[in-house]
């Protein structure tokens, strides 16, 4: 494979061949005729999709430093440039977006019926957005791709999305905003106070990175203009507000992206700047304490608030609190088996939010109604659904053996010599989830059948088999086997840790740094 | 680069070539109007002719801009400099966009007398001399040629209440402001025997700033405050853009703005450099709430009109963050934003031209309902020119707003630069639902927007300046460049004389 690769050049253009794949494929979607969108979309997305897949082999595991560097000189007098470059941690986040895009476009097949065009056009512009933000070397660059996400979403929320959208998508819009901008006065700032150090005008990532040392008493502030942007991304509570309006109202495919894709890019911002670029900070005692606890308080309250939800896909929205939580305790763990586990909670979640969300829309296509308590029953009516709904729900759970367990048990496993308390009282969090998600499931597919209008639901259809089909097999695969998926986020997990230790205070349980990470459940 | 002796009276002729072209061109339309004022041909004839008139203009503009000519010695009443040409361009690119705008605008709404064109091309005159002053008796003049130009123009829809009201508020404000104006540059005047901007920086560099100088500086503030509609003295603006016939009001909005802020960059940095420790806390204080209160008020707007009106007090306050820093660098991000803030704002007064059909000030955000779904293009045009406004990445507004935040980073300021994008934060609360309105909400009914008609002139600039805010947004590097020695070239002249 590495040779083929290689004959093609493949290292050379793949970067560039997936930012702009899917701009050139908005073009012939708005020429086509409204139903031909959908087919093109499909197409491109899923060229996408085979293009991506070579950078498995592409990447060498062993490396922790970007690879397949690319610079274009885009505003030279300004040190800016669009530089783009990949290693373990954005090579899988790629991979899930674009594996993620093609089944959302297969979801909206019959979910989208009005304005097709201008739906799959969005869906493209988002994607670009989307793999544009986990390539970009250069801050400029990630500024701009960060933000041009936010319109094709604000426009999937706002035309195709349900009765209370407006409201929804204003509100995902302007708080997704109010951090970025900050964010951006925290680039400026940085970049000009590096310059003015080392007399080198660069946005460039590794510039940056080298000589964040030189911030001194502004990095509180930076760091904390970061951390804002990234928080309301995450969501960490208490920025989680507009995490329940966007994702309920959120046509299917948009919950799934914005659940399965977006929520990650906050943590992934964690993990690429914000920590290594202020570790004196972020490491530091009082700011690692409050995150922790807001971490621990996202887990136990998004489980909470989970359980009592009467909407089905509200329930799911708040899970996504309750689990990206143990994300950001694992970054925040400070052991190569926490960041690995964050990593993992960060992939297996973007598979089974993701797949819940596809179930509640096909669910909802067929009834009209995300409401738990119209339902009861219904694994009768529709065997195969609910076989589906529950092994996903295992997996959202954190069921031994599928995907959801590893990331959960390395987090609690590496985060527990630093925080014992915190991690402890995450634990909870793990039982609370299969509280609500069991308890949903029982109202859901089992219980007698006593609404009439449930016997007459029909089963999925081949098209929708095909579109679970690759996240069900990711969720097993990843249960039993996630060793290749973690050889290729170890080094570049150890060279983060390394950046954040040289020079940052002590890290808790830095002395396990290096231990191998093997699982085999 | 060319020299040129300002001290004879060749020179200061061939250094006023914009100027008096333009001048030749509104005094030969005078005349054809003053024979045919009577048709839509009539009308159509002399609004073709002045744009004619401005681009000789901007070709004269360019002959200069382009030889690099400069002052031989000391600029003398007339400034030559990158920093005029850009100001002077982008107030030409005003001109003509009005004036595009406004040829099909007229006929539709029966406002046939040609001398519309003729105090347009006046007004753009006094605003290039406005750009241009090196002199405070200059800049004098500049603003009030340009100034009553536009009282009346503002008032040219004579069968209109609104339209009177907002010529006679403006008159009486604007009254005013020149004398607020004319007493500081009679306090400054006495006390450094000067009106060469050049020459009053010369004189307070070498001592501390005298009490009376200081006050002058206070009162010529305040003139040029009134003019850009910073807040506490924008009390003429939203009414003045609300009532003015629309392509005024984007003329306004961009062209007067525009030489206003150039005039306001000039005084402060050639004539007070030194005084940065008296001006720039004032600066300071009018951004900040021209930013909070435009956007503030803007929120809570029902008609578009109105509430782009509240917007572009907001933007005058972004305006003034990049003139706190006195420095090259913020004098380039006010040129570009300038040219950023001219390009979006003009395309949006022109869609908002043709969407209000007769009635602009009562067009509420609710009558762009399903815009979209019948008029794909005007809807996207607006779409952007609104992601502009907010200054979103791809769009030329961002670039702006982004030099603006660089200027005056560089400056060690983060009070500025924070409040700067907070209150962007507030706008997106209005800015949005306009997208929102068109994309989002169902028509009306499938036939509310058949009447719309964008003449082919208005069509064709509007879509040069969509094309325009995205091209330069994606690809702003020269412009970035041209800004940034445009700039460059203020100080420069400034500061040998300082020292002498």
């Amino acid at each position: 494979m590495t040779q083929f690769l290689d004959s093609i050049a493949y290292g050379q253009w793949v970067l560039h061949a997936l930012v702009l794949l899917p701009l050139i494929g908005v073009v012939p979607v708005l020429l086509g005729s409204e139903s031909r969108a959908k087919h093109t979309a499909l197409v491109v997305t899923t060229l996408e999709f085979l293009v991506s897949l070579g950078l498995w082999w592409a990447l060498q595991p062993g490396v922790g430093t970007m690879q397949l560097l690319s610079d274009t000189p885009w505003i030279p007098g300004w040190g800016i440039s669009y530089r783009v470059g990949i290693d373990g941690i954005s090579l899988v986040m790629v991979l899930l977006t674009t594996l993620l895009m093609p089944l959302s476009v297969l979801a909206s097949w019959r979910y989208i019926t009005r304005q097709e065009r201008g739906f799959y056009a969005c869906m493209l512009t988002l994607l670009t957005g989307m793999v544009g933000v986990f390539i970009a070397l250069d801050l400029f660059v990630f500024y701009v791709f960060f933000e041009v996400m936010l319109v094709p979403m604000y426009f999937i929320i706002g035309i195709w999305g349900g009765a209370n959208r407006l409201y929804a998508a204003i509100k995902f819009f302007i708080y997704t905003m109010a951090g970025s901008l900050l964010m951006l006065v925290a680039i400026v700032v940085m970049v000009w106070k590096i310059q003015s150090v080392t007399g080198i005008l660069s946005f460039s990532y590794d510039h940056l990175l080298e000589h964040a040392g030189v911030l001194g008493s502004t990095a509180p502030w930076l760091f904390a203009a970061f951390a804002i942007a990234f928080a309301i991304k995450v969501p960490i509570f208490p920025f989680h507000t507009w995490l329940p309006d966007a994702h309920v109202e959120a046509p299917t495919a948009g919950s799934v992206l914005l659940a399965g894709v977006m929520l990650k890019i906050g943590t992934y911002g964690f993990l690429r700047f914000a920590v290594p670029f202020f570790p004196q900070v972020a490491l530091s005692p009082g700011v690692s304490r409050l995150i922790v606890v807001l971490a621990v308080i996202g887990i136990i309250y998004g489980a909470l608030v989970a359980m009592v939800q009467p909407d089905f896909k509200k329930l799911v929205a708040y899970s996504s609190v309750s689990h990206l939580g143990f994300v950001m305790l694992g970054i925040w763990g400070g052991t190569v088996e926490s960041v690995q586990g964050s990593l993992m909670v960060m992939i297996s979640h973007g598979f089974s939010t993701g797949a819940l969300f596809l179930l509640i829309g096909m669910l909802y296509e067929r009834r009209h109604s995300r409401l738990i308590a119209d339902y009861g029953g219904i694994a009768r009516v529709v065997p195969v659904f609910s076989l589906m709904l529950t092994v996903v729900a295992l997996s959202s759970i954190g069921l031994p053996g599928l995907n959801g367990f590893v990331g959960e048990f390395l987090v609690l496993l590496g985060s527990f010599a630093a925080w014992p308390w915190a991690t402890g009282i995450a634990t909870t969090g793990v039982i609370f989830a299969a509280a609500y998600l069991l308890w949903a499931l029982q109202r859901l597919i089992f219980n007698p059948l006593d609404n009439p209008e449930n016997e007459r639901l029909t089963d999925l259809t081949r098209r929708e088999v095909v579109v679970m089909a690759p996240l069900l097999f990711g969720i097993v695969w990843l249960g039993l086997y996630p060793a290749p998926v973690l050889r290729r986020m170890e080094a570049a997990t150890a060279r983060y840790l390394e950046v954040a230790r040289q020079a940052g205070p002590a890290m808790p349980g830095q002395a396990r740094l290096g231990a191998t990470v093997e699982v085999r459940p | 680069m060319t020299r040129l002796d300002l001290s004879t009276p060749g020179g200061l002729m061939l250094a006023l070539l914009p100027e008096i072209v333009l001048t030749v061109w509104a005094l030969l339309v005078l005349l054809v109007a003053s024979w045919r004022h009577h048709t839509e041909q009539d009308s159509r004839l002399a609004g073709w002719l002045s744009l004619a008139g401005v681009i000789t203009a901007l070709a004269a503009l360019a002959a200069l801009w382009v030889n690099d000519v400069s002052p031989d010695g000391l600029a003398h009443m007339v400034a030559l400099d990158g920093f005029r040409y850009a100001a002077s361009a982008v107030a030409l690119l005003a001109a003509g966009g009005s004036i595009l705008l406004s040829l099909g605008y007229l006929e539709r709404e029966r406002l046939l007398a040609p001398e519309y064109y003729v105090l347009l091309l006046l007004c753009t005159a006094g605003m290039l001399f406005l750009a241009g002053a090196e002199d405070l008796i200059v800049l004098f003049l500049g603003l009030e040629v340009m100034s009553v130009a536009v009282y009346v123009l503002a008032g040219f829809d004579r069968s209109d209440v609104f339209s009177s009201e907002a010529a006679l508020k403006y008159f009486l404000i604007g009254a005013f402001a020149s004398g607020f104006l004319l007493y500081g540059i009679a306090l400054v005047y006495g006390v450094t025997g000067t009106t060469n901007l050049s020459l009053i920086g010369a004189q307070l560099a070498t001592r501390e700033v005298p009490g009376m100088a200081a006050l002058g500086l206070g009162l010529l503030l305040i003139g040029l405050g009134f003019k850009v509609s910073a807040v506490p003295f924008h009390m003429w603006a939203p009414d003045v853009y609300d009532g003015a016939p629309t392509p005024v009001t984007a003329f306004m909005a961009t062209g007067v703005k525009a030489a206003a802020f150039a005039a306001l960059v000039r005084v402060l940095l050639e004539a007070f450099p030194t005084a940065t420790a008296l001006w720039q806390p004032v600066v300071a204080a009018l951004a900040i709430a021209s930013m909070v209160v435009g956007n503030l008020v803007a929120l809570s707007q029902r008609s578009l009109k109105r509430m782009l009106a509240y917007s572009s007090i907001g933007h005058a306050g972004y305006l003034l963050v990049a003139v706190w820093p006195g420095s090259r660098g913020g004098a380039g991000a006010v040129l570009l934003y300038l040219l950023a803030y001219g390009l979006t704002t003009l395309a949006s007064f022109g869609f908002l031209a043709y969407l209000g059909r007769g009635g602009e000030r009562d067009v509420a955000l609710d009558d762009l309902a399903g815009l979209a779904r019948t008029r794909p293009a005007i809807a996207f045009g607006l779409a952007v020119c609104m992601l502009s406004l907010l200054g979103f990445p791809g769009t030329v507004g961002f670039i702006g707003k982004w030099y603006i935040l660089t200027a005056v980073v560089a400056e060690g300021q983060a009070i500025l630069p924070v409040i700067l994008v907070l209150t962007s934060v507030v706008s997106a609360g209005y800015y949005l639902p306009v997208i929102m309105a068109m994309y989002m909400r169902p028509a009306p009914g499938p036939e509310t927007y058949a009447g719309i008609r964008l003449s082919p002139t208005a069509a064709g600039a509007v879509a040069i300046a969509v094309a325009a805010v995205l091209v330069l947004g994606i690809w702003p590097a020269d412009l970035l460049d041209l800004a940034g020695r445009s700039a460059g070239t203020l100080t420069q002249t400034a500061l040998p004389v300082a020292t002498p």
